[in-house]
């Protein structure tokens, strides 16, 4: 019983100089644009930050608000999709830049933006971010799939995002309780990040 | 007392097995945009302790002080970042930053209770050559988005590192404390002072 351990750890070192790259061809398989949509946004930084920011803010306007935004966020990616080859390869990023600007600026101030103008800042982020995510696309890829593996993660990540921001800054909580500031201190970091990297874009 | 040869036999197989090949070139990407922009106001030790100071000094002056730094602060930061990327020159940057930091430890050794306008311009002043420093080498990022989103990351929980040490003036001990770290600031921040006026090599 003593050499256990010994033995355990001889078997993962034997099992661990044996491994070789696990090889899936999950992008290869029939069902693979589907999977190539929902993770093309989650590996590109203007993306995660972007729709978080959205997320974030729907979560902190509270659930009444922030639900609307389950379905425009989706349908907005899909119509950013369906646009994308009439914007071509114009480059996004100074609109990115702008509404990260926007979005950390919004949330900085702990504005209590309308129903009508969050759906619309949504709306616009999702268009940006669709049309992006549609102009790299190659055209042996199944635009179908990839639209519906994009508007099922922008779903899920919106969704999560907001509910998570909803739990975690409670609407009893006042103005200067740590969570509203945590939450509009991460709107600093957002705001600032958009305000340098327009400058980049307007500079280069 | 047997096993242990064998212990240290498998040890050893065990790292080599898990070991992985270094990646020591140039940062390329996301991952190395952002790892330069975590490490570059952390590696600077002029940064570093005038940012913790900035915390600290916010949470001595007590709200409003202690939850409107930690939110304007970044936005004030990179309009300092947007000089230093459109390379608008500012007067003797690293100066300014050592001055900073000397400033900030002394303000917090002394507990110095500005007016929060004040305290706010000072800070907003120095939030700006610190920008500028980190902006300037945005340009040059792997990538600057994910140089961006490092920096600003970096700096954000510099602060809180200082407000979670600030706390500590809740108790008298801790108060003698915080004034000794400040003067402690301040001595570093003297000697980056004397290095950028070039009495130090």
């Amino acid at each position: 019983m003593k050499l256990k351990p010994v033995r355990v750890l001889m078997a993962v070192a034997i099992l661990l100089t044996g491994t070789s790259a696990a090889d899936a061809h999950v992008v290869a398989a029939r069902l693979g644009d589907f999977y190539m949509g929902a993770s093309h946004p989650l590996t590109d930084l203007q993306d995660v930050v972007l729709w978080i920011a959205t997320g974030v803010l729907a979560g902190t306007l509270g659930a009444s608000k922030g639900r609307w935004l389950i379905p425009v966020f989706p349908i907005g990616l899909l119509v950013g999709l369906s646009l994308a080859p009439v914007f071509g390869t114009v480059s996004t990023q100074l609109a990115d830049a702008t509404m990260m600007l926007a979005i950390g600026m919004l949330l900085a101030a702990a504005a209590q933006v309308p129903t009508l103008v969050l759906c619309a800042i949504a709306f616009a982020v999702a268009v940006i971010r669709g049309a992006a995510n549609g102009a790299e696309l190659g055209p042996e890829t199944d635009r179908l799939l990839f639209a519906a593996g994009l508007a099922c993660v922008g779903y899920g990540v919106v969704t999560l995002t907001m509910a998570l921001t909803v739990v975690f800054k409670r609407t009893s909580d006042s103005v200067t309780s740590w969570r509203a500031i945590a939450v509009r201190a991460l709107g600093g970091w957002i705001g600032a990040i958009g305000l340098m990297m327009a400058s980049l874009v307007l500079a280069s | 007392m047997a096993l242990h040869v064998p212990r240290a036999l498998t040890a050893a197989i065990v790292s080599f097995a898990l070991a992985q090949p270094a990646l020591a070139h140039e940062q390329a990407g996301v991952a190395g945009g952002l790892v330069s922009g975590l490490l570059h106001p952390v590696t600077g030790i002029d940064h570093l302790i005038a940012m913790v100071a900035v915390g600290i000094w916010g949470a001595q002056l007590g709200a409003p002080a202690i939850w409107i730094l930690p939110i304007t602060f970044p936005l004030v930061m990179a309009v300092g970042g947007v000089l230093g990327v459109l390379h608008v020159p500012l007067p003797m940057p690293e100066v300014m930053i050592a001055v900073s930091a000397v400033i900030l430890g002394v303000a917090v050794a002394a507990r110095l209770r500005l007016p929060f306008p004040a305290a706010a311009l000072v800070v907003a002043i120095f939030a700006i050559f610190h920008g500028h420093a980190h902006g300037a080498e945005l340009p040059r990022a792997a990538n600057a988005l994910a140089y961006g989103v490092g920096f600003v990351t970096a700096t954000g929980l510099l602060h809180l590192f200082g407000i979670a040490i600030g706390a500590l003036t809740r108790w008298p001990f801790g108060e003698r404390v915080i004034q000794g770290l400040g003067a402690g600031i301040a001595g570093v921040g003297c000697y980056f002072l004397a290095q950028g006026l070039g009495a130090v090599a």
